[in-house]
């Protein structure tokens, strides 16, 4: 489910005039090597001048923990037939020692963050890799001598790569078990066709089987470097001498050798609805819509992000009333993604036993279509409002949600979004709100996909 | 944005750890109010602020007849009251972004709530009436109902869910508080239960006896004091949780197939009842060496059987269900159909040597380091701090025992550890479930 997880992470993103936990607009510090950039709410943005490498710092005492994150600028989106998957991985590879630093040594990145009782993890988007721990302030350079350490020097051995595999495959697999997910992935297949936003990020199944540790090894070496990194530190520390443990550990690696490869690929204008339907074992239809919407960083993008709470969030949203309220629905969810490229609004229906999937397609649509004619009220768009200022303060609650949250803004392209998206949310009206509906809730550049569940016969449960 | 976390088990066992700070029990304002266990405590978080609770009216209270009950009462709950409609709280809590949402489990109601400092009055008020004054509207009960009856029909999609349900029927006696209904009983007491029904079980279990409340975050304990006793003021009733009896021992290993078509993954569980409660003293050894076994990146499960042998996505080992009652021990992973023999197998090859030999003692002192660091970690959340304190209350214990579970964990002696695992499991008498595309079809169940 990972678009659930999107929709709340999306709403608690950012927020600008009002973010009592911090002191807005630190002062400097000054740190040989580093070069000052600019400090918006309380995060302060250093460039390590000897390779390019992106510095955000962000103090925040209110525990007495760390969290370093490293986001690399390349996701499933940097990838193309054949090593789709490649990003995610690389980035379970990433876990599998350097001659420095190993299992057999006793000193790998698993061994020492959870002795010294951190949180370690790594995710794989469309956009980004991050890697991250939590740890107490006094493990932070031990943390980030070894997240350091595997910038450059990771081993990348095929004899790691072959377990690996049938890892991530039974990942992809647990991902096939769900309806949803499965529904999910040829959403976006089908309604990109040439961007590479087409495939899913753990990959095609095939691709994920027999990629090569070589094509693995050239995604390392070309993607993995300084100037396409970004560390971010949240928590409570030092910012001098942060920067200089960073300059310790990161600056001993050069810029990449070669300029980092673009994604110049554009999806064409969509002409025309399109349609996919599953058929598969299964308990409940599913109904979803997909509209093609800006990125990110386009100034419609919070008229949208309220668009699709008043539509999908709560009890109080259109599709409850419409929907769920009339027994037709069990849920019904609705997020404007939040990418780099150009990306989907997309809307989720469990439905109830007995509804029908047309009759819900229907409903949806009538609902879309109230709010392009009649626009929507400002009491509706006040709560929305109020959800997403609430739910900034709720990504404040530890240095890791704050970590999350920024590294989505990093991923998008411009880390100020964190707090700048909150500013453009406050400034988001009625009218707004019913232009981007009109303006993007095209059904000519829609995807509807059904799930349509098979009668199956379960075993008895005992 | 779509996302793909790497590593799902890694928060495997760890949940069951308190977190704590330098002094949980001297910070902690609790006082009882009106009959309302109610535990308060500021933290450095800003403006943010949880709130817990429970209620001893989860399932346990349903009676054989009507496995639903509890539920549906439950479920009333925030389906309007006698002064509003549903729909004016939502949109009260939602105008300020706060939320409140009611869960029921196997021995209590659970109550879950978030709001910005300055809504906590209203956030408490609201709380208040829904749990005081449901309305339990025919048209409303009529919806929820259907509602969740098809969450039911939902789950039964989930492999993980289907080897789990299935687990807990096969370790607990009928009876027991942690024995779930099948979903064609809970199916059955749903379409029969009745508003007249609900009404009662309402009026004999909901009430201020038997509540816990715990409020953390950006929050001045006198007036989050002043709120509940506001809001909650007059309320009569509840009940003390009944004592359970606690279940037996396993006799004999079992193995049982849940078949679902079109599935590509199997969910296994793996494990047997223990007997144990978490208040009891081997609780925490048992603890301490199960993480050893399950928990993270570098236990011993998925260290070999993802690792190493690439046979999993995710298995971890663990204590649960023993917070009110006693518990079980478990192993829970996925696996291909095609590797699920493999893995089953380095799985149990796992499991026997980690009972046959113990852990180490290099390994205890890893783990005893790694649960002391997990402490300032457990810091960084009002949610964790709030979730782990109710469950210690609930668990019968003080709230000093946050305070004291370092010195605890460091007291322990390897053969506590080591004698715990031999005392209380028998991976021969352990239960066996898969649940997937496996067996040979409908009728195949092994």
């Amino acid at each position: 489910m990972n678009r659930v997880l999107v929709v709340l992470l999306l709403t608690a993103l950012g927020s600008a005039g009002s973010w009592p936990a911090f002191a807005a607009d630190p002062p400097p510090v000054a740190v040989p090597g580093f070069k000052y950039v600019r400090s918006v709410g309380a995060v302060s943005e250093y460039t390590l001048e000897s390779n390019g490498l992106t510095v955000l710092l962000m103090p925040e005492r209110s525990a007495p923990v760390v969290t370093l994150m490293v986001t690399y600028r390349v996701g499933s989106r940097n990838e193309v037939t054949g090593t789709t998957g490649a990003t995610h991985l690389l980035e379970h590879l990433m876990f599998k020692g350097s001659p420095t630093y190993n299992d057999a040594k006793g000193n790998s990145i698993k061994q020492y963050v959870e002795t010294v009782g951190g949180n370690l993890n790594a995710s794989t988007g469309q956009d980004r890799t991050n890697y991250f721990a939590v740890t107490g302030r006094e493990n932070l350079e031990g943390y980030m001598a070894i997240e350091a350490d595997r910038m450059r020097g990771l081993w990348l051995r095929e004899e790691d790569r072959r377990p690996e595999m049938t890892v991530v495959r039974n990942e992809f697999e647990i991902g096939e078990n769900d309806p949803r997910d499965a529904l999910d992935k040829e959403t976006w297949a089908a309604a990109f066709q040439a961007h590479p936003y087409h495939h899913p990020t753990i990959g095609w199944r095939s691709d994920i089987e027999n990629v090569p540790i070589e094509k693995l090894r050239a995604f390392y070496d070309t993607f993995y470097w300084p100037d396409n990194a970004t560390v971010a530190l949240i928590g409570d520390f030092d910012p001098k001498s942060a920067l200089q443990l960073i300059a310790k550990y990161y600056g001993a690696y050069t810029r990449a050798p070669r300029p980092i490869p673009q994604v110049y690929t554009t999806e064409p204008q969509q002409t025309g609805p399109r349609r996919v339907t599953l058929r598969r074992a299964g308990e409940l239809g599913l109904v979803s819509l997909a509209f093609k919407i800006p990125e990110a960083r386009h100034p419609d993008y919070a008229a949208l992000n309220l668009l699709s709470m008043i539509l999908g969030s709560g009890k109080t949203s259109r599709f409850y009333r419409a929907l769920t309220d009339k027994n037709l629905t069990l849920n019904v969810q609705a997020g404007a993604e939040f990418n780099r490229d150009p990306t989907l609004l997309q809307i989720y229906a469990v439905l109830a036993p007995g509804a029908e999937h047309a009759q819900v397609e229907r409903l949806l649509l009538e609902e879309i279509a109230r709010v392009k004619r009649d626009g929507v009220t400002e009491a509706e768009v006040a709560t929305a409002r109020g959800k997403y200022v609430a739910a900034t303060a709720y990504g404040r609650d530890g240095s890791f949600a704050i970590a999350e949250n920024l590294n989505e803004a990093i991923a998008a392209g411009d880390w100020t979004l964190y707090y700048t998206l909150d500013e453009a949310t406050r400034r988001v009206t009625a009218a707004d709100i019913q232009r981007v509906a009109n303006a993007y809730l095209d059904v000519n550049r829609s995807t509807t996909g059904w799930f349509v569940p098979l009668a199956a016969e379960p075993t008895p449960a005992k | 944005m779509r996302h793909l976390p790497v590593l799902l088990a890694c928060a495997l066992g760890l949940l069951a750890a308190p977190v704590a700070r330098a002094a949980i029990a001297t910070d902690a304002v609790r006082q009882d109010i009106g009959g309302i266990d109610l535990v308060v405590l500021h933290t450095g978080a800003r403006d943010v602020v949880t709130i817990v609770g429970s209620l001893p009216a989860g399932d346990d209270r349903s009676p054989a007849a009507n496995a639903a009950l509890a539920t549906l009462t439950g479920a009333m709950l925030d389906k309007g009251t006698t002064r509003q409609d549903k729909f004016a709280i939502a949109q009260r809590l939602g105008d300020v972004g706060a939320s409140l949402s009611f869960s029921v489990g196997a021995s209590a109601l659970q109550v879950s709530g978030k709001c910005l400092r300055k809504d906590l009055p209203l956030t408490i008020s609201l709380l208040a009436e829904q749990l005081r004054l449901p309305a339990f509207s025919e048209e409303e009960f009529t919806k929820i109902k259907k509602q969740l009856a098809g969450a039911i029909r939902q789950q039964l999609e989930d492999t993980d869910f289907r080897a789990a349900d299935a687990f807990s029927r096969a370790i607990y006696p009928a009876g027991h508080p942690n024995r779930q209904p099948s979903p064609q009983e809970f199916l059955a007491a749903i379409e029969k239960t009745t508003t007249a029904e609900v009404r009662q079980f309402h009026s004999q279990y909901y009430g201020p006896t038997g509540m816990r409340l715990v409020i953390v975050g950006d929050v001045d304990a006198g007036e989050a004091q002043t709120d509940v006793r506001n809001s909650f003021a007059g309320w009569t009733g509840g009940s003390t949780p009944p004592a359970a009896p606690r279940g037996p021992m396993p006799d004999a290993g079992r193995e049982q197939t849940i078949f679902m078509p079109d599935k590509t993954n199997v969910s296994v569980v793996m494990g047997q009842a223990t007997q144990l409660k978490y208040s009891d003293a081997d609780a925490l050894p048992l603890r301490l060496a199960t993480r050893v076994l399950g928990s993270g990146f570098t236990g011993r499960l998925m260290a070999n059987v993802r690792d190493k042998e690439g046979l999993t996505y995710g298995i971890g080992a663990f204590l649960d269900n023993d917070t009110f009652v006693d518990g079980d021990w478990r192993i829970s992973g996925n696996f291909a159909p095609n590797l699920l023999d493999q893995g089953i197998a380095s799985t149990r090859r796992q499991l026997a040597a980690w009972y046959d030999r113990g852990i180490t003692a290099a390994e205890l002192e890893r783990t005893k380091t790694r649960v002391t660091g997990s402490y300032k970690v457990g810091l960084a959340t009002t949610r964790g701090m709030a979730g782990t304190i109710l469950t210690m209350l609930n668990a019968g214990m003080p709230l000093s025992f946050l305070d004291e579970y370092p010195r605890r964990v460091s007291a322990l002696t390897l053969d506590e550890v080591n004698g715990a695992i031999k005392r209380h499991l028998d991976p021969n008498k352990m239960v066996l479930v898969r649940a997937g595309t496996v067996g040979t079809g409908p009728a195949g169940a092994k």
